[in-house]
């Protein structure tokens, strides 16, 4: 085929029902943790879809739309975890109670202190600590160096979540404004290939970190990782799109 | 004790549990109780289970059947098809390996050949051994219609090279299970 969209020949044959069919053996019989991952992938725009839901309908303020994401990300995993699928119950319906139960626990459980501090803030902190870089032993260390390196970093990560974020919950576009769109593309095109030719446990990393908004203890979950072993492979990442990047032009 | 049930048997079963009938897979999986080893029954539960949305069971009463019977041509046929319509086509292909023995114009041959070019994208090999397939098979109608079900979307596809989202990508028209209970009947292969 000469077009780029157009459908593969294995396209044209698979069923959608007997593929997720095929992922749940594959989990529950075959021991292929990865399909864990690609189920979650496949239900995370439910979760997200019930997070905005419940998030319209919140009663405090207070906490924003990430907690609920959050919330719902950690129901769906749940869901995934404990479904059947010889019982004849569709996933969806089943995921969609307990994800709901999930969020409306969340909320609940959550305190003044918690939602001041706000996932926004616990996710900047997270990359904070997982690209602040300890000097290695005999390592000088110049402090202007391991700064902009850091901001660099952080950079990016901004950057591969502005990209996410283009297409937001609410609708609205966050990129910038026409006169720089060109030159923002580029870099996000430029970016979404480095990321493209990251290590696959790096590049699933990036991808369900700053595309899906998981949290790196999530991610550990999701990929049977520790929760620091996610944090390596994250710095590992930046540092990584940093160099082949090399720096902004 | 008899490992096979003997085809009036076969025949007798296939009569009692006509679909629609509300019968359900008692009377087959008493059958299966007094002929563990019959791989022609554990093809129909599999049929059977398929066409009732359980798919995961389905898959492995295809399995045993196969394992049963390594020579039962239509089962093995029917598991890799199986494969192939749940996104699996490396399983697909290990599954139809054993049928590359058969005559080089069963019609199975060709379809097996037909598909594996499709996995490739190669559209016109794939239209010319599915095509050939249809025209050599007399013995299975069911598994011809689901057959030229496909060829259509391909034919489709490749007419639609230009306006690809038009093409119909989903696979809906192919039925990966409509065609399993017909063919026990068929002389699509033997059990052994």
């Amino acid at each position: 085929m000469t077009h780029a969209d157009a459908p593969s020949g294995l396209d044209l044959v698979v069923r959608p029902g007997l593929a997720e069919a095929a992922l749940w053996r594959r989990l529950r019989f075959e021991a292929e943790d990865g399909c864990r991952e690609e189920l979650f992938g496949l239900y995370a725009g439910l979760a997200r879809a019930l997070a905005r839901r419940h998030y319209r309908r919140r009663a405090s303020r207070r906490i924003d739309q990430g907690d609920f994401e959050q919330f719902a990300f950690a129901g769906l995993l749940q869901a995934i975890d404990r479904y059947d699928p010889l019982l004849g119950v569709p996933f969806g319906a089943y995921a969609r109670r307990r994800i709901a139960g999930s969020i409306a626990d969340g909320v609940s459980r959550m305190t003044e202190v918690d939602a001041q501090l706000s996932h926004r803030h616990r996710i900047e902190q997270e990359r904070l600590r997982s690209l602040a870089r300890r000097p290695a032993e005999g390592e000088g260390g110049d402090p202007l160096t391991e700064v902009t390196e850091l901001v660099l970093g952080l950079a990016y990560g901004l950057i591969l979540e502005r990209t996410s974020l283009a297409a937001a919950a609410d609708g609205a576009d966050t990129r910038a404004g026409a006169y720089e769109s060109l030159a923002w593309r580029e870099l996000q095109s430029r970016l979404g290939a480095a990321v493209a030719a990251l290590p696959e446990r790096e590049a699933k990393v990036v991808r369900n970190h700053y595309e899906l908004g998981l949290s790196f203890a999530q991610i550990a979950d999701l990929l049977g990782l520790s929760r620091g072993r996610v944090s390596q492979l994250h710095r590992a990442a930046l540092e990584r799109l940093r160099k082949r990047m090399g720096g902004f032009k | 004790m008899t490992q096979l049930c003997s085809d009036e048997e076969l025949d007798a079963l296939m009569q009692e549990i006509q679909p629609d009938d509300g019968v359900g897979m008692e009377p087959l999986d008493r059958m299966i109780a007094s002929f563990p080893q019959d791989p022609r029954l554990h093809f129909l539960r599999g049929s059977m289970l398929a066409s009732i949305g359980r798919p995961i069971e389905a898959l492995a009463a295809l399995r045993m059947a196969v394992d049963l019977g390594p020579d039962f041509a239509i089962a093995r046929f029917q598991l890799g098809f199986f494969y192939l319509t749940s996104g699996e086509p490396a399983a697909a292909l290990e599954s139809w390996g054993p049928l590359a023995l058969l005559p080089h114009d069963h019609y199975l041959r060709s379809f097996v050949a037909g598909l594996t070019y499709l996995i490739r994208d190669e559209f016109t090999e794939a239209l010319k051994h599915l095509g050939a397939g249809i025209a050599a098979n007399e013995e299975n109608p069911p598994l011809n219609r689901d057959m030229q079900v496909i060829v259509d979307q391909v034919s489709e596809l490749v007419a639609r090279q230009g306006d690809p989202a038009d093409a119909d990508a989903d696979g809906g028209g192919a039925s990966a299970t409509s065609f399993l209970l017909d063919q026990l009947g068929a002389g699509g292969g033997r059990a052994n």
